[in-house]
């Protein structure tokens, strides 16, 4: 027998392939191609979700 | 003195925080749970009743006395990118790291101790009510006759996860649902089921806290939208001012729940009453942040910056 929250259950969005931006071990932060942080393009923070209250549901529950 | 930064290298919301750090010069490690042991490292040894040691990661080194604070943000499970990873290398791993990093005078956001028990729900729910906010009735039971009779009572109820964790196998999403009037509850037996009584709402309201600090956002919502975080309907998130009696609630359960951070969610009634839903001990930022600009990783910056005179 299924749990009753599962009736309601949807499949799980996958997790964006993100090629835009990668981690910098010197500056401990992500850097986009031209070595700028990632974060100072916030349209492609925003694009990919990776910031959102559901960002983490894949490993993390605190949302 | 350091700041140490238990999160993997995908957190970017961690990375707006990290360049605020940068930019008031305060050293900071950062640091992958899932990495020890290879890329990061640890040693610490008992000496006349102190534990002393260090940590390494990315080639840095930092000591354990030398940590000002400890921000657990979005770590991965212990070992978790071992060569041989294993539920006992993870638990040794957990142990080793956390034990050591519990014998630092570090401050924490927030305590791994705190942080366990802030994630229970209905101690949450239990907490919430003590420190002022409405709740809206809540029923988590096995019995299916029980929840069909709190369903009937309220009419209209929602069911939602009790743990917030979606199931990984197979993967699913969960968000909170309405229970439609001619529902089966025989699965209720097969597993805990929290059901609520559903607040026909006009916004959400997350309101992130730091320290001392309130931030409060808003977003409209559409007629019958349950749960926020799913289906896009063109509203954004917006600055909102945050009632009194709101702000009060927030920091009396922030004390008695020992949290430095955490993330509200509320329902946002008809007649403007903010109902909790939940409070998020590690809640995301980053996406109001960045359509409100609220400076709340300014805020997360400053307070583990705080060095005590």
């Amino acid at each position: 027998m299924r749990p009753f929250v599962w009736n309601y259950a949807r499949p799980a969005e996958l997790s964006p392939v993100i090629d835009q931006y990668s981690y910098d071990p010197i500056l401990q932060l992500n850097v986009l191609t031209d070595g700028r942080p990632a974060i100072m393009d916030r349209a492609l923070l925003a694009a990919v979700g990776t910031t959102t209250s559901k960002a983490g549901s894949a490993t993390h529950f605190d949302d | 003195m350091t700041v140490l930064i238990l999160t993997s290298e995908q957190d970017v919301t961690a990375d707006m925080v990290v360049a605020q750090l940068h930019e008031r010069g305060v050293p900071l490690v950062r640091f992958d749970p899932g990495d020890l042991p290879g890329e990061g490292a640890l040693s610490a040894e008992y000496v006349r009743g102190e534990f002393r040691g260090y940590l390494s990661a990315g080639g840095r080194v930092v000591s354990m006395s030398g940590l000002r604070s400890i921000w657990m943000r979005r770590p991965n499970e212990p070992a978790a990118h071992a060569a041989e990873p294993s539920a006992w290398l993870s638990a040794e791993s957990g142990q080793a790291l956390y034990g050591m990093l519990d014998c630092t005078n570090a401050r924490w956001m927030n305590d791994p101790g705190a942080a366990t028990k802030a994630r229970q729900k209905p101690w949450q729910l239990r907490l919430a009510h003590r420190s002022g906010f409405p709740v809206p009735a809540t029923i988590i039971t096995t019995y299916p006759q029980v929840a069909r009779q709190f369903a009937e009572q309220y009419r209209h109820v929602v069911v939602k996860t009790v743990s917030g964790k979606p199931p990984s196998d197979p993967p699913m999403a969960l968000p909170t649902t309405l229970v439609p009037p001619d529902a089966d509850f025989a699965g209720v037996a097969a597993g805990p089921t929290l059901l609520q009584r559903y607040i026909a709402k006009r916004a959400d309201v997350r309101l992130t806290s730091v320290g001392d600090e309130q931030f409060a956002a808003r977003k409209v919502s559409e007629p019958g939208q349950v749960d926020g975080r799913y289906g896009d309907t063109g509203h954004v998130w917006e600055p909102v001012e945050v009632p009194a009696r709101i702000t009060r609630a927030v920091a009396a359960y922030k004390d008695l729940a020992n949290l430095a951070y955490g993330a509200f969610d509320f329902a946002e009634d008809s007649e403007g009453t903010w109902w909790f839903l939940e409070c998020n001990q590690g809640g995301q930022f980053g996406f109001v942040e960045l359509e409100t600009g609220l400076p709340i990783a300014e805020a997360v910056a400053g307070w583990l910056s705080f060095t005590a005179e």
